[in-house]
């Protein structure tokens, strides 16, 4: 039996620019069964990256409902939204993020600090995930020293590392080229196939077609699925 | 986690080095700056603390009423000390003394060395150890002597057992050394190189056993449970009981208070060193707090570089706090190594410092309270200065910072202008205060003395100088070397000898009036420059003055109407004035003349005064006075001093005061440029593309440095607005202290203004010039 991850209803993301009250999300309803692989799709501005962000708890609806594993997510405080996310969810983004400060080894291991996760524990886990993407001769260098398709892919293992249940990508290959783009989908739908949820937001059909879903965006409503 | 904020903080700390030395030397400026004023106070703060009786030590000084005032005096009668052992229960010992300059000799060996006779009681009052001899047997013998460690080792080298030999004092008596004491610290208000029975000071001097005659300094010891007030109520009334006099209290002055708070006014205490010490710590923990603004400033305008890594950690997963402890855990290594530089800093300017204030301070390091201490500056500057940009920083949220919104810098770039308002506010303080400072003591010191202090050298009268004081007298001046020669029983720049209870015809209130009393030759009045106003001057026959006196103008008042010459003044037998004097300054040089009468009688001389040449140079004089001295006074090494270095060291403490504002006036500028230096170059860069855009548009260099450097003026100019009244108010309030005190005149905040602005815009426009030259190519490429 297929679990169902997250549950929207009716959910809504207002902002006040100015005196103006801008919808950026409208009554959404969406089911996310676990393994599913979801491309979001849209014009610029449509609420992709909104959607996004909030379904990872970075940001929140401000109206509606939210349900994550069975929890009201709308209903928690923002303590508990943390301890949830840093559980269960890891981001990818477009500008990839890496921390320029830390090597490749340490970036990937950041999330785990955060979970508490013992020294020698996180030494294996992060060697397992250099071990998986191939880039152990790499785990010293800096994100300045890499590709732009070698930083989202640490970008991907740092995601990876915590174990997540959903990895949210954003635009993922929007600063990559074509070859790169494919290594990197390649290995989403290989993620997918392991069992990992994925909702990516995209522009570029041929991404979308990795996935086993497409939701359509416009104005902060969704028009097709 | 904590070793991971650790990599990131040094990385960071590597990525950035220009901010970051910036950074670490402001705050190394400013912790260097603060430990030593902190080694000062602490040098301040621990005088006398050597002794073990801090509760049971006392001083007994007196005050005395005169014309409706009451002024502080050291000196007691001689009979106080065992009065107030003998009738006033919890006094349990009680000693006279008088400090002394004797030449101690062993054969040819010899040296002048200050000591004090004094009761035996005084050994156990201040805990004396003895190294050689024993405290109880130390005084059995009227003629014994006990001398510190050092003393023993300057006159017989290594050798122990110097118990039992015999020292020749002033090339007339023998004294039996008894003993050899563990040497006093420097940090004492009363010290000394050797002690001797007061019997030995005593003898043949009757008066000393009166109460008229006030001359000793008196200690007293009370007992462990005795009731200080109650004792201090019975010794102020002490005198009264004995004399009947109401004029004279004597009173108790705790060993803590003999440093920092030694200065009376009609009675009451006021203070004294303590309001330097206060002023200082303050000034400490000013600069201290400059050099965390600093670094707060810099860590906020550069916080648009971290905020996508607050962004990226918050998305990771990271709480608040986590991210607040990061950067805090950040600025804390950022103090460490601060830190480590300043200790390295300390150990290059302390032997300047010393110099400077005159002190042996050390260092310390192994001493576990300077080390507390230092961590604890640290602490408090990592987390002072950290706590708000860690706030700041965590406050960001991911999804701004991560698209890549700017972050919007309000409420930062208002306390940022804030806290640069601040820092030059205090610096513009500093430099007015300095100015201030400097014209005050050039003010006292170009003061009309009243005498000529210049070419003017003091030797203290030893030996056989007295006895052969013509024929001294005549090869000095035979020499070439000096013009004059005078005597007086007193320091000219000291208080001395004093005493009240005149008469005059004319006058009124005549016996309440404290008159100064000088024992002087005839050729003193020339030999120091004094202006003889009217009459005549003592004639060199003696016997011919034997009732004749001069005195000062201010006294000539007194005696009303008319001119003074010829007038009578009565202390116990008649005396006729025959000349005024012009009033000169003695004691207080912010004070007025106080009221002298001078004798001619040289017996009991103990300076002599030397008006050299002024065509001849110094060593040359020297030698040849030394010479004659050699020839006429051989038993007494040949020591001198010039009346304006000791002129000079009589503003020792508003010097210190001027020296040290100077420095650190100059420190708190050189951090808050620093800082500038800092935000300017930040702004620079925030602004590079509007810079570039205005250049292709056809800017010129001179309008972006206009534009750049605008900002900051500004903020200098809000500083001096806020600086000009608290300058005004403080240093207002620093001059009341003075009686002879300049005005504080307006131009000052007109230079101290342009100062800090010259010194402003030149720390601006380095960086806004560098990037008003930049290729705007470069600034608009990377967009």
């Amino acid at each position: 039996m297929i679990n169902t991850l997250l549950s929207l209803n009716e959910a809504t993301r207002t902002v006040n620019s100015g005196s103006n009250k801008v919808t950026l999300l409208n009554n959404i309803n969406l089911d996310v069964k676990e393994g599913e692989f979801i491309s979001l799709m849209g014009p610029s501005g449509s609420g992709k990256s909104t959607l996004l962000n909030c379904i990872g708890m970075l940001d929140s609806f401000t109206g509606g409902g939210y349900t994550f594993l069975g929890e009201p997510v709308h209903a928690m405080k923002d303590k508990n939204k943390s301890k949830l996310y840093k559980e269960y969810i890891g981001f990818v983004f477009q500008a990839y993020h890496l921390i320029d400060e830390l090597n490749v080894y340490e970036n990937i291991e950041t999330p785990l600090l955060y979970k508490n996760v013992k020294s020698s524990e996180r030494k294996a886990m992060v060697a397992d995930m250099l071990d998986r993407f191939n880039i152990v001769g790499k785990k010293d260098l800096f994100p300045i020293q890499l590709s732009g398709g070698q930083q989202q892919l640490v970008g991907i293992a740092r995601a990876l590392i915590g174990k997540p249940k959903l990895i949210l990508a954003d635009e993922p290959t929007g600063n990559l080229n074509s070859k790169q783009s494919e290594e990197i989908m390649n290995l989403f739908s290989e993620l997918n196939k392991e069992g990992v949820t994925i909702i990516q937001a995209t522009h570029s059909e041929s991404n979308a077609s990795y996935g086993s879903r497409i939701i359509n965006l416009l104005d902060g409503n969704i028009v097709s699925e | 986690m904590i070793f991971n904020y650790l990599k990131i903080a040094f990385r960071t700390l590597r990525k950035n080095k220009g901010y970051s030395l910036l950074n670490i030397f402001g705050l190394a400026i400013g912790i260097t700056c603060a430990s030593l004023i902190f080694l000062w106070v602490e040098d301040e703060v621990s005088f006398n603390s050597h002794f073990d009786k801090q509760d049971q030590v006392f001083y007994v000084p007196t005050h005395q009423e005169y014309e409706g005032e009451w002024r502080t005096f050291n000196s007691t009668p001689g009979p106080l000390a065992e009065a107030m052992k003998t009738e006033i229960p919890g006094v349990v010992r009680a000693t006279r003394t008088k400090r002394m300059e004797i030449l101690l000799a062993d054969g040819d060996n010899s040296i002048n060395s200050i000591g004090r006779y004094v009761d035996a009681d005084f050994i156990d009052i201040f805990s004396l150890s003895f190294v050689e001899g024993h405290a109880k047997e130390a005084f059995k013998n009227p003629n014994s002597i006990v001398i510190t460690k050092e003393t023993a080792e300057v006159l017989y080298g290594n050798s122990k057992n110097v118990v039992g030999k015999n020292l020749k004092v002033n090339d007339t008596e023998n004294y039996l050394i008894t003993g050899v004491i563990e040497n006093l610290p420097n940090n004492v208000t009363f010290p000394f190189n050797w002690i001797a029975p007061f019997e030995q000071y005593s003898r043949g001097q009757d008066w000393m056993n009166e109460y008229g005659g006030f001359f000793a300094d008196t200690f007293v010891e009370l007992a462990p449970e005795a009731n200080v007030e109650k004792v201090d109520a019975s010794v102020r009334n002490l005198l009264e009981q004995k004399t009947g006099d109401t004029d004279s209290k004597a009173f108790l002055h705790t060993i803590k208070d003999w440093h920092l708070r030694d200065d009376f006014e009609n009675a009451e205490q006021v203070g004294g060193r303590i309001e330097s010490v206060r002023l200082f710590t303050i000034i400490a923990l000013i600069i201290l707090l400059i050099a965390c603004i600093n670094f707060m400033n810099l860590s906020t305008a550069r916080s648009e570089k971290r905020a996508n890594e607050v962004g990226v950690r918050k998305a990771m997963g990271s709480g608040r706090t986590r991210l607040i402890f990061q950067f805090i855990s950040e600025a804390l290594i950022l103090a460490a190594i601060a830190s480590l530089v300043s200790v390295i800093l300390l150990i290059i300017l302390l032997p300047q410092f010393n110099l400077l204030i005159e002190k042996d301070l050390i260092l310390g390091l192994s001493k576990p309270i300077h080390i507390i201490f230092l961590l604890g500056i640290t602490l408090i500057c990592g987390v002072l200065a950290g706590l708000y940009p860690a706030f700041y920083l965590s406050s960001f949220k991911p999804v701004q910072v991560l698209k890549g919104i700017k972050v919007t810098q309000g409420s930062a770039n208002f306390i940022r202008k804030g806290l640069v308002v601040g820092q030059f506010t205090i610096s513009i303080v500093f430099i007015i205060s300095t100015i201030l400072v400097y014209q005050q003591i050039q003010h006292v010191k170009n003061r009309d003395l009243g005498f000529d202090k210049d070419q003017l050298v003091s030797l203290n009268v030893n030996g056989t100088m007295i006895d052969k004081f013509e024929v001294i007298k005549q090869d000095l001046i035979n020499s070439g070397a000096v013009k004059s020669v005078g005597l007086n029983n007193s320091g000219v720049l000291n208080g001395g000898n004093n005493g009240s209870g005149l008469e005059w015809a004319g006058g009124s209130n005549t016996e309440d009036v404290l008159v100064f009393f000088r024992y002087i030759n005839s050729d003193f009045i020339e030999t120091a420059g004094m202006t003889l106003l009217e009459g005549k001057g003592f004639s060199d026959n003696v016997a011919i003055d034997s009732t004749n006196v001069l005195i000062t103008e201010a006294f000539a008042k007194l005696l009303g109407e008319g001119s003074a010459v010829g007038k009578k003044i009565v202390r116990e037998d008649t005396y006729t004035v025959i000349g005024v004097v012009k009033d000169y300054l003695f004691e207080d040089m912010y004070g007025q003349s106080d009221p002298v009468m001078f004798f001619n009688y040289h017996g009991e001389a103990s300076y002599m005064y030397l008006k050299t040449d002024p065509q001849m140079a110094t060593e040359v004089i020297l030698s040849k006075v030394e010479a004659v001295m050699k020839k006429h006074n051989p038993a007494f090494p040949f020591e001198y001093n010039f009346v304006d270095d000791a002129f000079n060291a009589k503003f020792k403490s508003e010097q210190l005061i001027g020296k040290l504002s100077q420095l650190f006036a100059l420190l708190a500028i050189l951090i808050s440029c620093l800082g500038l230096f800092g935000l300017a170059a930040y702004t620079a860069e925030q602004r590079s593309k509007e810079i570039g855009v205005r250049k292709v548009l056809g800017s010129s260099v001179s309008g972006i440095v206009k534009l750049l450097s605008k900002d900051f003026l500004k903020l200098v100019g809000v500083s001096i607005l806020i600086a000009i009244p608290i300058a005004w108010y403080a240093m207002d309030n620093w001059l009341q202290d003075f009686a002879y005190r300049i005005e504080i005149n307006w131009w000052i905040f007109v230079i101290a203004g342009l100062v800090a602005i010259l010194i402003a815009l030149i720390t601006v426009s380095f960086q806004a010039i560098k990037a008003a030259l930049a290729n705007p190519v470069d600034s608009l490429k990377t967009e």
